[in-house]
Formats: C-alpha cells, structure tokens, sequence
C-alpha cells in the first residue's frame, strides 16, 4: 500500500517537474508537440486512404518506416554498451550515463513500436497478434521472435532503472542483487533484440540482398556505433542545459567504444562490397543498384555515398586518439556517423533488398509526404518520450525529486 | 552456487533451442517422390461429370489413353453433308447452282502439300477420309490431324495440347483438334491482347518509353 | 457457435436483448425515456454501431468495449444527447422494423471483427461466418451472393503446368483473372504477370518486358507467365506472425482476409512475386462483381491486406478449371490433381522436359513449365 503511495507521489512530483523548466525547454517541448500533431495528421490520412498514400507499391513492399524501424532497435540495442560496463563490471565512470543510455531505449523501443504499426495494413485487428487471444505463429515467423524480443527488452529497460530511481527516490540505495540479474539478462538480450532483427531480412532466400551471413554482424557492429553516438550527442545537450554532471572521461570511454565499432563496421562494409563487386554474380544486381545504379535509375546513389563518406570520415578521425579527445571534434565526428549510419542501415538497407523485384523489375521509391510526416511524428515522440523520462531522472538523480521532501 | 547458475544458464539455453527448431514433417525428400508416395493410395472422389453434362461426348480410346472428346456432328451447322451432296461433287460445280462454302479458304500448309481432297471424300461427303482413302468419321477428326501432326497428336492424347472441356476432375474430357483450330485456318492470329500488364504503379515507366 | 472456442470473443448480449424488443418504446420518444432497461440497449446499440460503421472508427474498438458495459446514468445521458440531437435519429433506432436491421448489422460487424482465425475454425463456425458476410452484404446492398466453404477435397494436391512454347501473350487470361477474383479495378491489380522474352536470350528476366503494349506474339520473342506457384514449402507461411495464410491439405497457399494484419512480410518472403497489397480501399463496380465466392478465394477484400491467385480455390474445390486455365485460346495451361496417377498434369510431369523456376531456393513450387 505505501508502495503505491509512493508510486503516486513519485508521478505527481515527475509531473511537476516536466512541465516547469526554462523557455528553451518549453519551446523545445512545444516544438516537439507541434511535430506529433503532424505526424498525427499525416498518420490520420493514411488510415483514411490506406497505405496508398505512401510511396511504397507490390513491388517496394516496405519503407521509410520499416527502414527507420530496423536503425533505432540497433540504437536501443546500444544501451547495453553503457549498462554492461555499470552494472556488470563495476566501472564507476558510467553510472550517471547508464540511465540516461536506458531512457534512449526506451524511447527507441517505443518508436520502433509506433512505426511497426505505422507499417501495418490493419491496426485495427493487431490483436490477431496478441499470444493467447490471437494466433501466435511462433516460433515459425521472426517477427513473432521480434515482437517478443522488443517487448521484452522494453520491460527490462524500464524496470530496471525504474527501480533503481525509485529506490534514489525514497533515498535509499538500490540493491545490487535486485538490479544486476537484470543487468546482465538485458545485456544478452541486447544483443538478442538486434540479431534477431537482423535475421528477420537475413532468412528471406527470396531476397539475395538481405540473404547473407554477415548482415546480424553488420548489424551489431552499426548498432554499437550509432547508438553510443547518439548517447554522447544526448549527454553533451544534458551538459550544456542541466546541472546533471557527466565527466569528460565518460565521454571519452563512449567515444572509445563508438570508435572500435565504427571500425568494425567498416572492415565488414569492406568485405561485403568484395563480395559483391569483386565475383559478382546475378545475386549482386541489389549491391550494383544501390552503389552505381542499375538501368539508369540512381536513386539512392547520392545517400549511399554520402553515408559512406561521413562514414569513412567519422572513423578515420576517431581513430586518431588526439582528435577524438578534443570534445567538439568528438561531436562533430557523432553526428557524422549518426546520420552515416542512419542512411544506411535505413534505406540503405531496406530499399535496395526489393530492388531489383524477384523478376528483374527495377521500380524505384520515393517516400510520400505523409510518409514523411509520420516518420517525423514517430522521431518527435520519441524525443518527447526521452525528454520526459530524462528530466525525471535527472531529477531524482541530483536529489532534487525526493519522497517526503514537501513534508519534511 | 555458481553451478547452479550454469545449470539455469544452460537449461535455459536448451529450452529456447529446443522450442526453436523448425518442426517440420519432412517426410519426403522432395515433392516428386512425395507425390509418387502419396498417389499409390489414391482413390479421388470428385467428379466433373456434372460440369460436362449437357455436352455430348464419345469415348475414345488412343494407345493406352481413353477419354471423352465431344460429339462432332450436331454441331456442324448443315450436317448430314449428304442433304445437299446427294450427287457427286463434279456435277455440283456447275455456274447456275448457289455457292456454299464460299467462305472457305485454305490457309493449311501449302497448295502441294494439301487441298479440300486431302480431308474430304467427293464421293461420300458424309464422312472424311485419310491419306490413304479410308474412311473417318466426323467425330474422330482428330485421326486425319495425327496424320501429319503426330507430336502434337502424341501431347495431345497425354494431355500436354490442349484443354480440357470442363474441369480437372475425371472424367477426362478434353477437346479436340476442330475445338480450337480451324481445320481450314488452324493457326493462331496476331492480334491486341485484351488487357494491358500495367499496374498503376508502372505506368509512368510505360510512358518514359520501352 | 460452438462452446469450445479457440480464441477470444465478446458476447454482447444482442441475442439476450433481442427477446425483449416488444417494449412498446416506437410510440414516443418520451415514454421510451421511462423506459429503462431499454434504454441501456439503445445507447449499448449507439457504441455497438459507432463501432462497426467503419475500418476507421473501428481503431478504437476496444474503448468501445468498454463504453458498453456503462451503467444506467451513462446510459441515460447518453439517450438524452441522442434525444436532443435528433428526434429522427431516434425514432430510427427505436423504430422496429429498422431497428432490427441496423442491430443486426451491428451484430454481424461485431462478430466479424472479434472472429477467430479461419485455419482454426470448425466446420460449424465456418459456415456461420461465410453465412454472416453473405447476411451482411445483402443488408448493405440489397443483393445476395453465394459464398462457399468447402474444405480440401482429399487425395487431391493440386498441380499446374505453363507451356512456354504455346503461350501468345494474348492476356485473356489476366482478363478472365480479374473478373472472376474480383481484383481491386482502381489499382489494376493483377495476379498474373505475362513476361515477354526474347529468343535466344534465355530466361533473362532482366531483359523481359511485362508491361508491353503491342499486338502479340511479337517476332522474336516468347511468353511466360507467373503467378503465386502454391509452393509445397512456402516462405510466406513460414514468415507470417499471425498465421493468416497457410497451405491447404490440396496445396493451395490461401490467405485469410480477415486475419492479416497487413505487415507485408510474406511479400517480402515471396520469390516470386506472387503475392498483392491492397494499398487502398479495392472497388469492383456492383454489376461486375462475381457472386459465387469462396471465403478464402475471391470474396471482397479490405484495405490493408494480402491477396493472391488461389487457383480459383472457389471453382479448383468443385472440379472444375480455374479461370486462367479456362480462358486460355492457345492451351498453355494446365490443371490438375497431382495424386491422380492419370490426370494429365501427371502425364506432363512425366512425359514433358519440365522446370520450375529458382528450384536451388527449396519453395518447391507446384507450377512447371515445359515445351512443346
């Protein structure tokens, strides 16, 4: 009963918080508001006409949203980077970040969610999908494996550091044998939520583009660079607009991970281009649309070498411990291979898998509007949602969100 | 302990493992031999008998294959032939007589090859005859076809040229040669097709030009 | 309905309610207002309504399920605002005779949307929902249709065989397609796609054109036509989270409209390119609408979900050709039962040099082709 108490205190007080805050933060909120009225606009227009409205067609049966889908369960997936260190070795220097790695994930978790049901034909009958009242095809489909997997990891990513806050929130100090099981589930379930992602393309024998071994590996290894950035990125703004203080040398360990990953990544890019271009055969059409165009249709030509140029860029200076040390150059070189990452593993990825179609067909896609607009909705929840649970947190963390403190 | 750990660890593991593999029948190593497998007990119950009722049909039977083809003759507009050719056909090519069959212009391999007495018998108008002179009735005028066209006779017995009258469902009826050919023009004509392959989303691709 | 279900649904009380309807409450709007019980069923009618009118209300189904259990001071708030909106509207609803109609349509969209899934269903519930649609569309449209739900004939897997050298490319069979599968005709959908191929070339896809526009056969070239091959090892059933296709006992892949969720990855798990998305709401003009349909073959579909060739599930299942196979003027087409050691398809198989397209991928397809 007093739990719930407390519960109940704890929510007025986060209430309380997220709406005071300075003008920047109101008009970063208002902004962000104004942005989901969009997308629900747009979204609204799509459940009137159908998904006929978007760019997509029989023969690009996925886009804009699923390609958004598959880069933020790798930037969710990311949060284990900080938790695994915190929690698992011990390593002081994380604790502070490590929340704010995990509000990431959830509000990315709950973005992939939107824009799976943004994707949907029917959200009406999503219920089919519920175990017990619907039909479950489990374990045949993966993305009934997906839909576990992401719910999942949501639920560990939101008890865990809600009962770590909750725990702060009443001043006392969280029980390590409560937590740290946790901890490590989450961090195998990380890497679980990413490969299984990256098998639900990767077991498709229909699309020789998806169809290869490397794309789960490729996956984490993008995933471990993109969602550390983000995190470094995300940690700078809470440095420059809260007292909430994160040390350099955290930074400088996220960068060093953010680093080791982009490397990776390249080294993989590497070898899946020499397979694709150096025997190529009628299964590298995709490769050959995506990097050079096929039939005079280019599309993509100018996103993928942007991504891979920012890409190349972002690592190589990285790699250069002097630079990666200068902050700004560290920022710059995130934000690089955020978006490097985001182009991608996004349309990247997605598009070219269904280009050219199971006969030859060369139809290219273009996202609608609508498409757009929704997809910039989803990104504004999730900014919403994070901003939300990070104010709380910080909050609680610096102590100024206390159970009792009105009273006392 | 830490044992027991590992047990939980790996007992999990082997859980997720086990409801994760595919169980699938497998009982055949492909679908041929599945189908030869499965159709040595075969004892089909449906029947297109229904479907072709109605249409009159004969039996035939043609090496080892015997089906239905439908009845020629009540469907030749002015049969018998013999109401009209009750004389021999040199006496009926006199100026003053109305023309029949005016329409009539062979388009079947060339002029040395064939002409209307290769087919049809002057003398006994009422039914054909092979290359040889004997006697075929109009029914079975697939036998004057399989003369020359004996692959297309040979795929046409098993079942490869073709179609059937109704359905797939035994008993087997299928047409015959005259169904689809015109035994005097038994080529098929260039012509539109009757719709277009364009999806919608395809159309700007058929305007920027093929 | 039988009591052993395999999934969850709501019993609104509508069959309960109906044996109450003689309550006298068409005379006047105010002594129905006294009336109280009544009245819980008319505002429970308003949200069982609102509920069902469309795809797109119907997003909030499940608030609704909860306004329906409101009590009597809901309900009685509720039958005032309807008072004061509209005396017309209220007489609508409380008159009987359309009253009745407009409940039992409500009745029928409820149950429509919170049934279960076709492939779990028995034969009873399969003839009660193939019943209801037939209801429902004679109460929208004043017509009937004749829907069926035959299930697989046994000993039957059904078997198709494409014959390259025959085909002229003349379409009638995408013609006969479409009209008897009632295909969406705003987006031309269209199951069958004719790839026109140049001789000497191959089996080039990539230089194969399925959009040509001229009069046909053109020289030099040859036709091939594909279509959903009814794999015997299907990757879209496999991929589905929902399990609203699956293979039939006589090897057809078919689709439940009513249970896909319209997530596409089956067609991104088709090789073939067999398989259609009705990215908007599918519209087939009244008069050319084929009335004898099947459940799982060529009834109306919605926005939002997957179709495919079904080989005619509603003529294969009686025996006869699909349409494709009918419509055919060249015989390229072939049909037939592959357990039947004398059908004709089995000849084919046997007799012919036959190939399946992309075999190295295991789907193990149920279309051949072969040559003259």
């Amino acid at each position: 009963m007093r739990r719930f108490k407390v519960f109940k205190n704890l929510v007025i007080d986060s209430l309380d918080t997220i709406t005071k805050g300075s003008r920047k933060y109101h008009i970063w909120m208002a902004f962000l508001t104004f942005v989901m009225l969009v997308g629900m606009y747009c979204y609204s227009m799509q459940l009137q006409h159908g998904l006929s409205v978007t760019g997509m067609s029989d023969r690009v049966s996925w886009g804009l949203y699923i390609s958004n889908f598959t880069f933020l369960v790798g930037v969710a997936a990311a949060a284990v980077m900080l938790v695994m260190p915190t929690y698992v070795l011990k390593d002081i220097d994380f604790k502070q970040s490590v929340i704010m790695g995990e509000g990431i994930a959830v509000a990315a978790l709950i973005m992939c969610l939107a824009f799976v049901i943004a994707d949907m034909g029917g959200p009406s009958v999503l219920w089919h999908m519920i175990p017990g009242i619907g039909v479950f095809n489990f374990p045949n489909s993966m993305l009934t494996w997906d839909v576990i997997v992401l719910n999942g990891y949501l639920f560990l990513n939101l008890s865990i550091p809600f009962y770590i806050l909750f725990r702060r929130y009443q001043g006392k100090v969280p029980n390590p044998k409560v937590y740290i099981p946790g901890a490590i589930l989450s961090v195998l379930w990380a890497v679980a939520i990413h490969l299984v992602t990256a098998f639900l393309y990767q077991g498709l024998q229909a699309r020789p583009f998806w169809n290869n071994a490397l794309l789960g590996p490729r996956f984490l290894a993008s995933a471990f660079a993109a969602g550390p950035a983000l995190i470094i990125l995300v940690l700078a703004v809470i440095r420059s607009f809260t007292s909430f203080k994160i040390e350099d040398k955290t930074l400088n360990k996220i960068a060093m991970i953010v680093t080791v990953a982009a490397q990776i990544n390249i080294i993989m890019l590497v070898s899946e281009l020499f397979k694709e271009f150096y025997a190529p055969t009628h299964h590298s059409e995709s490769a050959y649309y995506l990097f050079f165009g096929l039939d005079g249709k280019t599309a993509l030509l100018p996103w993928i070498w942007t991504a891979i140029t920012m890409n190349v860029i972002a690592t190589a200076i990285l790699t250069i411990g002097k630079l990666r040390k200068n902050l700004k150059v560290l920022y710059f070189c995130c934000a690089l291979l955020f978006v490097a990452i985001w182009i991608e593993k996004g349309f990247g990825l997605i598009v070219p898998g269904f280009i050219p179609g199971p006969y030859g067909k060369i139809i290219e896609y273009l996202p609608t509007k609508i498409e757009v607009g929704v997809t910039l909705g989803i990104w504004a929840m999730g900014a919403f949602v994070f901003t939300v649970l990070a104010k709380t947190a910080i909050g609680i963390e610096l102590g100024k969100l206390r159970y009792k403190k009105k009273t006392s | 302990m830490n044992r027991k750990y590992y047990i939980y660890i790996f007992t999990c593991t082997f859980l997720v493992v086990f409801f994760s593999c595919k169980h699938n029948e497998g009982e055949y190593h492909n679908l041929n031999d599945k189908i030869k497998a499965v159709s040595k007990t075969y004892h089909g119950t449906l029947s297109s008998e229904v479907l072709i009722d109605g249409i009159k049909t004969l039996e035939i039977t043609e090496g080892e294959h015997t089906f239905l083809i439908p009845e020629r003759k009540s469907q030749i507009k002015s049969f018998a032939c013999i109401e009209c050719h009750n004389v021999g056909l040199d006496k009926l090519q006199s100026k003053d007589i109305k023309k029949a069959h005016w329409e009539i212009t062979l388009a079947h391999a060339d002029e040395n090859t064939m002409n209307c007495a290769t087919c049809h018998n002057g003398a006994d108008m009422n039914s054909l005859n092979t290359l040889t002179g004997s006697k075929v009735d109009f029914n079975k005028s697939y036998k004057l076809c399989s003369q020359c066209h004996s692959s297309q006779f040979e795929d046409w017995k098993g079942g490869a040229h073709g179609k059937k009258v109704a359905g797939w469902a035994p008993p087997r009826a299928s047409y015959t040669c005259v169904n689809c050919h015109n035994p005097h023009d038994p080529s098929f004509k260039s012509r539109w097709p009757s719709r277009y392959n364009t999806e919608q989303v395809e159309a700007p691709q058929a305007e920027s030009g093929h | 309905m039988s009591e052993k279900k395999k999934w969850y649904s709501l019993d609104l009380g509508l069959n309960r309610k109906k044996s109450d309807t003689a309550c006298g409450c068409g005379k006047t709007e105010g002594g129905c207002g006294s009336h109280k019980p009544e009245m819980t069923d008319d505002a429970f009618l308003e949200a069982a309504v609102n509920a069902s009118i469309g795809e797109e209300v119907r997003k909030d189904g499940f608030e609704q399920v909860f306004d329906v259990k409101m009590d009597r001071r809901s309900a009685f708030k509720k039958l005032t605002a309807s008072l004061l909106i509209g005396a017309g509207a209220v007489s609508t609803s409380c008159s009987v005779i359309s009253g009745d109609d407009t409940k039992e349509k409500a009745q029928i969209d409820w149950e429509e949307q919170f049934k279960g899934n076709y492939k779990l269903m028995n034969d009873e519930e399969k003839k009660a929902t193939v019943d209801r649609l037939m209801r429902s569309y004679e109460l929208r449209t004043g017509k009937n249709i004749s829907m069926t739900h035959e299930n697989a004939e046994e000993d039957v897997l059904f078997g198709y065989a494409f014959n390259i050298s025959k085909c002229q490319g003349y379409m009638d069979c995408v013609n006969a397609c479409i009209e008897e599968n009632n295909q969406d005709r705003n987006s031309q959908m269209q199951y069958i796609r004719i790839h026109e191929m140049k001789d000497g070339k191959g089996f080039n896809f990539n230089e194969a054109d399925d959009n040509y526009y001229h009069e046909v056969p053109a020289e030099g070239h040859f036709y091939m036509g594909t279509q959903c091959f009814h794999c015997d090892n299907p990757p879209c059933v496999e991929v589905c989270p929902v399990q609203a296709t699956w293979r039939e006992d006589d090897g057809l892949v078919v689709i439940d409209y009513d249970w896909c969720v319209g997530c596409r990855y089956c067609m991104a798990a088709c090789p073939y390119d067999g398989r259609r998305f009705n990215w908007s709401k599918p519209e087939v003009p009244e008069n050319e609408i084929n009335k004898n349909q099947h459940y799982l073959g060529n009834r109306m579909r919605k926005k939002g979900v997957m179709e495919k060739c079904t080989f005619c599930v509603q003529r294969s299942r009686k025996g006869q050709n699909p349409a494709c196979v009918e419509a055919c003027p060249t015989g390229a087409r072939i049909f037939g039962n592959l357990l039947d050691p004398n059908s004709t398809i089995r000849w084919v198989l046997e007799n012919k040099k036959v190939f399946r397209l992309k075999e190295d991928l295991g789907t193990e397809p149920k279309f051949w082709y072969f040559m003259d």
